[in-house]
């Protein structure tokens, strides 16, 4: 939901491949978000709140830096 | 489409619908009765846009689990839906606020308050198709 250009990346896509091609339903549904939330975090249309993000990362099994990263403005 | 954004599609269908037919009612001799009687009849009016807006919901979901062969039905808001709803919102405010100015004016300058009555309605009318405009928007671009 921010302005501009996302500043905030995440490999959710890569991450799902890794998870048996979990799908975007099936990972809303671990969540606990509509599908459509799942796609438009992972095309970087909507930055989730924290606690969504922690929740995202611990169905991974990963840490929250290694599915959201912060790209600084020009970095 | 989900359906929180086809039920956006259906009320700003409507709102359109019946926003025009108060224009031309307004137009074409309908404010030249007295305010209580206009009033009245857009009541009638803010009847038809509920009805219309539940029947093409229904009849909308009805026709999309025919199509589809699964049903069609509201999902519980996440946070992004309450976060689009509450900037819809905020806009939906912003076009009433500016309704109710527009009617101040008309009344200011002498309008007859049959005027001041369809500006009311149509200041309601144009917070609901924004609403129902910022929701798919909204949901599109995020």
């Amino acid at each position: 939901m921010g302005k501009g250009k996302p500043q905030i990346v995440n490999t959710i896509r890569t991450l799902r491949f890794h998870a048996g091609e979990m799908t975007q339903a099936a990972l809303a549904e671990k969540v606990g978000v509509t599908r459509q939330t799942i796609v438009a975090i992972e095309q970087g249309r909507y930055s989730p709140s924290l606690e969504v993000a922690f929740r995202i990362a611990e169905v991974f099994g990963r840490p929250l830096a290694d599915v959201f990263q912060y790209q600084a403005e020009g970095g | 489409m989900s359906f929180k954004q086809w039920s956006a599609v259906i009320m700003l269908a409507v709102a359109a619908l019946v926003g025009a037919w108060v224009v031309y009612d307004g137009l074409t001799g309908g404010a030249a009765g007295p305010a209580s009687a206009v009033a009245a009849r857009l009541l009638w009016a803010g009847l038809v846009m509920i009805v219309l807006n539940l029947a093409a919901v229904i009849g909308a979901a009805i026709v999309a689990a025919i199509v589809t062969r699964k049903e069609f039905h509201d999902e519980a808001a996440d946070e992004r839906d309450r976060a689009i709803y509450a900037r819809s919102m905020r806009n939906a405010y912003f076009a009433v606020s500016v309704g109710g100015i527009v009617t101040l004016f008309l009344v200011a300058f002498g309008y007859d308050a049959s005027v001041a009555v369809y500006a009311i309605f149509l200041g309601g009318t144009l917070a609901g198709a924004v609403g129902a405009l910022s929701q798919l928007v909204y949901y599109r671009i995020g």
